[in-house]
């Protein structure tokens, strides 16, 4: 059996590890196991320290313009800024009831935290007793080809009661979120937290937020799955 | 507190000289047509939804904000003018992970920046490391901002990115032994850094962890 310098060696390089050896020490050692959990607390920590909220981060809306180099920003700054509050006091009002808000998926990747449990993978379908009320709450049926609902239930966000959705597909469950108080303009991908998803528009019905957890497929699955979601709601109200 | 940033060195040079990287254009924004506008679309809605995780990447990376925005955004400009050898979506992250190495590496070849003063990083990027209104978080951001950066990127890689040890060593150029003695002092020397009780880490390690870690 390896030693405790070797197991804590181990443990410090990768909390995560695994292996017989490492499982083997950890069941008879009486030190390692309390000594585990405080490194797992440890990364939890680091782990939310080094992601920093995207909130936070700088927003851009043009990935693919070429930036003015820093010291030239500061030069042009001073008369760009005369002209630029010009121009946003007369289009503030307009952009912000037009422009996707730049945290919806933050928050709605934040939502995701709070219901772990939604994500199994089963194939016992929500009632449809169950299933009509918080769908009705959006105003909207879903038809079956839509897939079949595993998890429903009518969550807080931001301020409204929206459908919450987990739909079992060949890729693994898809939560399904949908925001009919949240507006986009255009589609908006993200991949962030572990996840990764669409916000698609829907005219007249505000939008629906499809993700998957990060290692399940690429976003091109999560667009199919968006549109096939989108297509199979009938909206009642 | 002086520390070297990105010393030169073959490890430098071997991060630029990598085959598949490709110099700068113009404004790609203003003169670029191939591809058509959806092809451009979809690419700029990738890298959209990539960024936050770059942006996270770059800074630590970097320990500059200004200059991780800078950096991300040429990452992105140099992937859109050599997007034919990315093979599918699924490898976007990687590919542009690496490319933000590089560009990073050419910063700082180009400013020939040689030391970099930790205390005024961490002053100047205050705001950014108290942002989690959690003292134990903006601790941990100042202490991770004293980490030397052959410790500091590979611990990144692995817990913000996921990456696994044989991938780290990859992107690296390490073996994966190396790469386990870096994780390991990372952690040992964040603990220390935080004020962790570290009666039962163990002592300093021989260079290649890698037996210990087939455990």
């Amino acid at each position: 059996m390896i030693e405790c310098a070797q197991y804590r060696r181990a443990m410090l390089a990768d909390p995560h590890a695994e292996g017989p050896a490492l499982s083997e020490h950890l069941a008879h050692c009486p030190e390692c196991p309390g000594y585990r959990e405080r490194l797992l607390r440890f990364e939890g920590r680091l782990t939310r320290a080094l992601r920093i909220d995207a909130q936070v981060l700088p927003q851009s809306t043009q990935v693919l313009r070429k930036r003015v180099p820093r010291n030239e920003r500061v030069r042009r700054n001073g008369w760009l800024a005369m002209a630029a509050s010009l121009v946003v006091a007369l289009l503030i009002g307009t952009l912000w009831l037009g422009a996707p808000h730049s945290s919806l998926a933050a928050d709605v990747v934040a939502h995701m935290a709070g219901e772990p449990d939604a994500w199994a993978r089963t194939d016992v379908a929500v009632p449809a007793a169950d299933l009509a009320p918080v769908l009705a709450e959006a105003h909207m049926r879903l038809r079956p080809d839509a897939g079949m609902v595993s998890y429903a239930q009518s969550c807080l966000f931001r301020g409204h009661r929206v459908p919450h959705l987990v739909v079992q597909t060949d890729m693994g469950p898809v939560t399904v979120m949908v925001l009919v108080h949240e507006t986009v303009a255009t589609p908006r991908m993200f991949d962030e937290g572990g996840y990764r998803g669409t916000i698609v528009p829907v005219p007249g019905h505000g939008s629906i937020a499809v993700l998957i957890k990060g290692e399940q497929g690429d976003l091109a699955q999560v667009e199919s799955v968006a549109a096939r979601v989108k297509d199979a709601i009938v909206w009642t109200g | 507190m002086w520390i070297y940033a990105l010393p030169r060195g073959p490890h430098r040079d071997a991060l630029l000289l990598r085959p598949g990287y490709h110099e700068p254009e113009a404004d790609l924004y203003m003169k670029d047509d191939v591809g058509g506008n959806v092809g451009r679309a979809r690419f700029q809605a990738l890298c959209q939804a990539l960024r936050p995780d770059l942006l996270r990447f770059a800074f630590w990376l970097s320990r500059d904000l200004a200059l991780a925005e800078d950096v991300v955004q040429e990452t992105m400009l140099r992937a859109w003018k050599a997007r034919d050898s990315l093979k599918s979506e699924s490898a976007a992250k990687p590919w542009l992970l690496t490319i933000i190495r590089r560009e990073y590496a050419r910063t700082f070849e180009r400013k020939r920046l040689a030391t970099v003063d930790v205390d005024e990083l961490i002053a100047r990027e205050e705001p950014m490391l108290a942002a989690a209104h959690d003292q134990d978080l903006a601790e941990l951001r100042t202490a991770l901002f004293k980490l030397p950066e052959e410790y500091r990127e590979p611990l990144v890689l692995q817990v913000l990115m996921g990456y696994s040890t044989a991938e780290i060593a990859a992107e690296l150029g390490l073996s994966t032994g190396a790469v386990l003695t870096r994780l390991f002092r990372a952690r040992k020397r964040l603990r220390v850094l935080c004020g962790e009780d570290t009666s039962m880490d163990p002592e300093d390690t021989p260079e290649d962890l890698s037996k210990d870690c087939e455990s």
